[in-house]
Parts: C-alpha cells; structure tokens; sequence
C-alpha cells in the first residue's frame, strides 16, 4: 500500500505483533516526547545559539506569539487537506506489477451490471481454451448495499455501507485483510446474515459484537435486512468505518422481494456493481480487458475494464475539478501564505534589530553565524507551530471525531494518519526556513558602518 | 619609539561613491601606533575619524594602502576571516554601549567569549574577571534596561576587554554620558591601558577625553595632524598638546611617541 507511513506501519507492526492499539493522546505524547528529545539534543549540541535564539524570541513575544498562531491555523488546514489528499493520490496511482483491474458498466455512472454477469466475470470472462482465466482467489465481486439503523432520524452516526461480497475473497482480495481470522470467514461463509463492521463505525452504531441490528436501506428500497454482527475489522483506518455482508444474503432477500411482491426489485438486474480482478502484469491487463470488453457475454449493458486507479479516477472524474484544485492551488496558496507571514514577521523583527544584527558583526559573529541565528528562530517557531497544530489535527479528528465523514467514491471518512504529525513539523520547518532566507540574508550581510552611521 | 607600532596604516585612501560623485574621505593617510599606547583621534564631525576606526577595527576596507594589526594584514582578508579576527583581536566600544536588551549584563560580556574554542567554566572565570575589572560584579544579573548609562558603559567596556584583544577601539564611548560617569569611563580606560598594557584607539569630540591619551591626532578632511605628543605613560594635556602642535606644525602621518 502506497500511504503506509512510517509512524502508521510502526503502529499497525505493534498492533500485530504484541496487540497494543496505543490511544491517539499516547502517540501524540511519544511524538512530543521525540521531538523534545531532539530538541534537548540540539541545545546540548549548540547550548551558546539555543539560549540566544530563545531570549530573542521572547523578546517580542506577542509577535512571535501572533506569527506561531497564524503558521498554526495554516498548518492545520494543510494537514487536513493533506490526509485527503495523500490516500486519494494513492489509490488513483497507477501500479505496474500485481494490480487490480475493475470492471464496471462502461456508459454509466454509477455501475449497475445484472448479477447474471458475476460468474463469468469472475473468471475473467474466459470462454474458451487461450482465453486468460482468472483465478478464483484473484477476483471478487461487489455490490453495494447502504442504509441506517434509525430512519426515523437519518444522520451520519446510524448510517451504514456494506460491501456485499463473497467472505472468503476478504483475505485474498482486500487490501491488508490478509491476517483477517478465518473464523470469521468461516462463520460468515456459513452464516449468511452475519457481518464485519469496522470498529469506529460499530462504536458509532452504538453496537458490539454479537449483538444484531436492523438495517433500513437506502438504496434497495424494500430490502430492509437483519445482520448479527460477527465481528470487527482488524484495526486499520481504512476499514474502521466499513462493513461488509454476504452478497448470498442480499440475492436471497431480492428473491424473497419477487416471492412477496409478485414483481422484480427494481435493482434485481443492476445490483452488481464492480468486479475485481488481479493481474500480474500491464500486459495481462491489457489482454484482459480486451477479452472482457469484446466479448459478447457482455454487450447490454457494456462494460468497461480499466485498472483500479484508473476506476477511482472515473469515480472521482465529477470531483476532479475540486480535487485539482485543492491540490494545486488551495494547498500551495496555504503554503505560501505560511512563508509570508514568516518572511514578514522575520523581516520586521530583523529590521528592529539591525544594530543588534552590527554588533553582532562588530563582536565577531560571521555573516553565517547571523543566518543561522536568524534562520534558527524561523525554525523553532515554525517547527513547534507545525507541531503543535499537526498533534492538534491529529488529537481532534483521529481521537475525538474518529475521522471527518465526507463522502468521496469508496472513501466514506477522512481519518488523520500519525503521520501527520511529522507532516506538521515538516510544512512549519520548510515554510519557516523558505519564508525567512530573505530577511536572514539581509540580517547577515548588514553593513557595519551604514548602520553605525545612522545610529549616530 | 617606546615600543614596536602593533598597528601600521599605509597609504590608506578611504571614498565612498554617491551616483557617479566620489567622495574621498581618507587620502594617502599613514599611521603607527605603538603596542601599549593610549592615542587620542579628534576631528570635526566629517573628518574620517569613525572611517579610520572602522578600518583600523576590520569593519570597513580601504579603497587603496595596506592595513596591518600585529602581524595580521587585515585590508586584504575577507568577510569571515575579518570576523573571526575581530574575536580575538579587537575589542569595540560603543557610544551608545550597544548592549544586547535580552541578555544579561553577564551574557552580554559573555558574547564574544561564544566564539571562541572555551568550556564554560572558562568562559564563566573570564567574564567574571571582566566585570570585576569594571567593578559591576554585583550587577552581573541584570539586564541593560536596569542598570544606569555610566554603568551600560562599563558592561560595554567589559565586553570589549573579555577577549583579552590585541586592540580597543573606543567610539565617543562618553558621548552619550553625564560629566560624572563620562568621568568614570575615562578612569576606567586610563587604568585599563595602564595595568593590563593594552593598546587604545580613542576617538572623541571631548577635549577632557582627548586629554588622557598620551598622543592625539587630529583629523581634518581625511587627513591626520598630529595635535600633541607626551613620553609614554603620561596623559597627553590638551592645552599643552595643542600648543606643541600647532608650534610644531607636524605633518599628516603621524609617529607615535619616542
């Protein structure tokens, strides 16, 4: 998985290995406890500059004050956009060795196949001997299946989304499932009612495993279902908000829909909605799609095979306009405007210290050791604000909300990943040390005699 | 001579460019001073003194002529060489002290000592040293804002002479002070040159200042006149010095005391 960061891989690893889920004011406190570390090591390392540069910070501390807490809102907002953004890049970059191929219906949006499609496409549509076939473990079929546990009173808390699909593809399609206990498979397999929800959404539901609930649904208007819930998911981000059912149990309820009814469900022939398919190579792929989408099997309605990044892309084509625009002018305009409140808190304060900046020069302070200095305060009120509003990001929306609920393609929530928190530092430091190389430059190549001059 | 120059100017010509006009502020000036020496700098407002001083302290470069401290030739070293020389060979005091206002009469005479290869408890000996010599060890905690402006001027003195330099150069160091503590400054300088044998580049507008060097020479439209002499040691005396000069009418370059 391509947005498996460092702290979040160290977390999933303690979590596989010895079961400790560490609470998010745990992390954020280690994360301090580190950069405080580092922090006591670079005073040890330069005592004589860290005692300066902090006297001189305090020196007009509502400024630095005012200028941390505009660097901190920025940083904030970035690290927001940022969580986004990284897995949406993720997901809709291309890989070029066992990747997924979707199949979709080609003219419409979204995809509405017949189940009838399902066994063929399963194997790829393969017909005939020379045709490629896929394996079963390397396919899986979805249909979605949305609704809540209060209809009375619709809200984000009592909603809930189902992947319909076969249990036993669990492990051997979805992404990091692959340690999933196959109990549970076992148990879902047999039991057609049962399902997995994610422990956030659980906890939103107000339910626990073992208990039941009933599902009016939203997009099968008269298929409202009763599920146990068998278990959780391990704990992984990206699947604390799903669930996901037996695609039996909702065929069934669709056949007991026509017994009751005398009539078709109106999404009896359209509730397939993707099949996904895992191909080894580009070549495979390509191959592979044109067999699928020459084949007669499946001309009305038509389908299209792209690979899975290609698939969110489409999924994401209404949003694209948005999407690009956060990425190439909102999250650039917010860095921007934390290097200019930087350079411009730096340049005054450089400016009221221009004699201070000659003296220093007078003393023997190289021109170098004044840019560092200078450069050195940028840092530290960037680093910590990029710190404290990354922790802030992070404490807020991963350990009080449990990720922002906005709907994009298969995203149902935005969580913050741990990794913010470096992020955070990472967009103070640099928007720091970029806005404030100007006004450090100035400062250190101020002319001794220009200013003494003035002065007198 | 009462003992060998520590700085020599050599031909120095000193211009500044406004647009396309150049002004010359040091012409062909030449100067000696002798190690040890107390020399008085005086001149009319625009005359070069404070240029002199900035050449002479590696702050400024000539436009032409050599300058040498010690063993140093510091007209032709750059920006960084010229600073790290600075260290641990001048020691500079201010008109208006120029203390830094977040540091602490101690830190402040601390600053220079930064730069310098010492543990801290070396610099801690030094700096209590220099404040003990300028006799505010009992203000050693105290920021700028709260000590008087005789007293800044002492913790500017400090500074300077914490790094035990080749060379002090003072910059109107009593401009800014009362009769009384300007009084005190000079004692303090005078006591300085006599006890720790350092050498002294005064320049100042205050006769009574000028007078407790042992030579003085006089700046005027970027050349030196040579105002007053007297055996070393000894303060140079207004009056008498002026007299002798003008009697004397010595040139320009001027050569310290015999």
């Amino acid at each position: 998985m391509r947005y498996l960061w460092p702290i979040e891989r160290l977390l999933r690893h303690l979590n596989q290995t010895i079961g400790f889920k560490p609470p998010s004011s745990l992390v954020i406190g280690a994360f301090f406890a580190v950069v405080l570390l580092m922090i006591g090591i670079t005073i040890l390392v330069f005592p004589k500059y860290s005692s300066f540069i902090y006297k001189s910070l305090r020196r007009n501390f509502l400024r630095t004050t005012l200028a941390s807490m505009a660097i901190m809102v920025l940083a904030f907002v970035v690290t927001l956009v940022w969580s986004i953004l990284i897995p949406l890049d993720a997901a809709m970059t291309e890989q070029t060795k066992d990747f997924k191929a979707i199949v979709s219906e080609r003219w419409q949006v979204p995809s509405q196949m017949p189940y009838a499609y399902a066994s063929t496409l399963e194997e790829g549509g393969y017909t005939q001997p020379g045709d490629i076939r896929v394996k079963s473990e390397d396919s899986m079929t979805w249909s979605f299946y949305g609704g809540t546990t209060d209809p009375e009173h619709l809200s984000f808390e009592n909603i809930i989304f189902f992947f319909a699909m076969e249990p036993r593809k669990l492990p051997t399609m979805m992404d990091e499932l692959e340690n999933i206990d196959p109990k549970l498979i076992e148990r879902m397999e047999k039991q057609s009612d049962g399902c997995i929800i994610g422990r956030d959404r659980l906890k939103k539901l107000n339910k626990k495993v073992g208990e039941r609930l009933k599902v009016t649904s939203l997009n099968y208007r008269g298929i409202d279902l009763e599920f146990e819930v068998i278990g959780m998911f391990p704990d992984n981000p990206r699947y604390n908000q799903s669930a996901v059912m037996n695609r039996d149990y909702l065929q069934r309820a669709l056949d007991q829909y026509q017994q009751k009814t005398g009539k078709k469900h109106p999404l009896a022939e359209k509730n397939l909605n993707l099949v996904w398919l895992r191909v080894p190579d580009s070549e495979t792929f390509s191959k592979l799609g044109n067999q699928i989408m020459s084949s007669p099997l499946y001309s009305s309605p038509a389908v299209k095979c792209e690979t899975a990044s290609a698939g969110i892309s489409s999924f994401l084509e209404p949003y694209k306009d948005i999407l690009w625009g956060v990425k190439w002018v909102l999250v650039p305009a917010l860095l921007i405007i934390m290097c200019l409140v930087m350079a411009m808190a730096i340049s005054i304060n450089v400016r009221e210290r221009r004699t201070e900046m000659a003296v220093l020069k007078v003393l023997g302070f190289t021109p170098r050791r004044i840019l560092a200095i200078v450069l050195g305060e940028a840092l530290v009120v960037g680093v910590l604000s990029g710190l404290i509003s990354a922790a802030l990001a992070y404490g807020l929306v991963h350990g009080v909300m449990g990720g922002i609920p906005f709907q994009i393609a298969f995203f149902a929530v935005w969580d913050i990943l741990p990794d913010a928190l470096w992020w955070g530092i990472l967009f103070g430091a640099v928007t720091s040390a970029l806005g404030s190389i100007v006004p450090a430059c100035i400062a250190s190549n101020v002319k001794v005699s220009e200013v003494f001059a003035k002065v007198a | 001579m009462a003992s060998e120059p520590i700085v020599q100017v050599l031909g120095v010509h000193k211009f500044f460019t406004r647009g396309s006009e150049q002004i010359d502020v040091l012409q062909d000036l030449n100067l000696e001073v002798a190690d040890g020496e107390f020399l008085g700098l005086m001149g009319p407002s625009g005359s070069g003194k404070t240029t002199l001083l900035n050449l002479i302290a590696g702050l400024d470069k000539p436009s032409q002529g050599d300058i040498w401290v010690g063993e140093n030739k510091i007209s032709t070293m750059s920006e960084g060489e010229l600073a790290r020389w600075r260290t641990r060979h001048i020691g500079f005091i201010f008109q208006f002290y120029h203390l830094l206002p977040v540091l602490t009469a101690y830190e402040n005479v601390e600053l220079p000592l930064l730069l310098l290869p010492l543990s801290a408890a070396q610099r801690r000996q030094q700096v209590t040293m220099a404040l003990d010599l300028v006799g505010l060890s009992d203000r050693m905690k105290h920021r700028p804002g709260q000590l008087s402006g005789g007293q800044q001027q002492r913790v500017g003195i400090a500074r300077a002479i914490v790094t035990d330099p080749t060379l002090i150069v003072a910059d109107e160091p009593t401009g800014d002070l009362d009769a009384r503590s300007a009084e005190e400054i000079l004692n303090l300088l005078t006591e300085l040159q006599k006890s720790l044998k350092k050498t002294i580049l005064l320049v100042t507008h205050d006769p009574r200042a000028a007078a407790r060097a042992q030579r003085i020479l006089h700046l005027e439209k970027g050349q030196l006149v040579e105002k007053g002499t007297v055996s070393a040691g000894e303060p140079a005396g207004v009056a008498r010095d002026g007299d002798t000069a003008i009697k004397e009418g010595r040139p320009a370059a001027a050569v310290p005391p015999r």
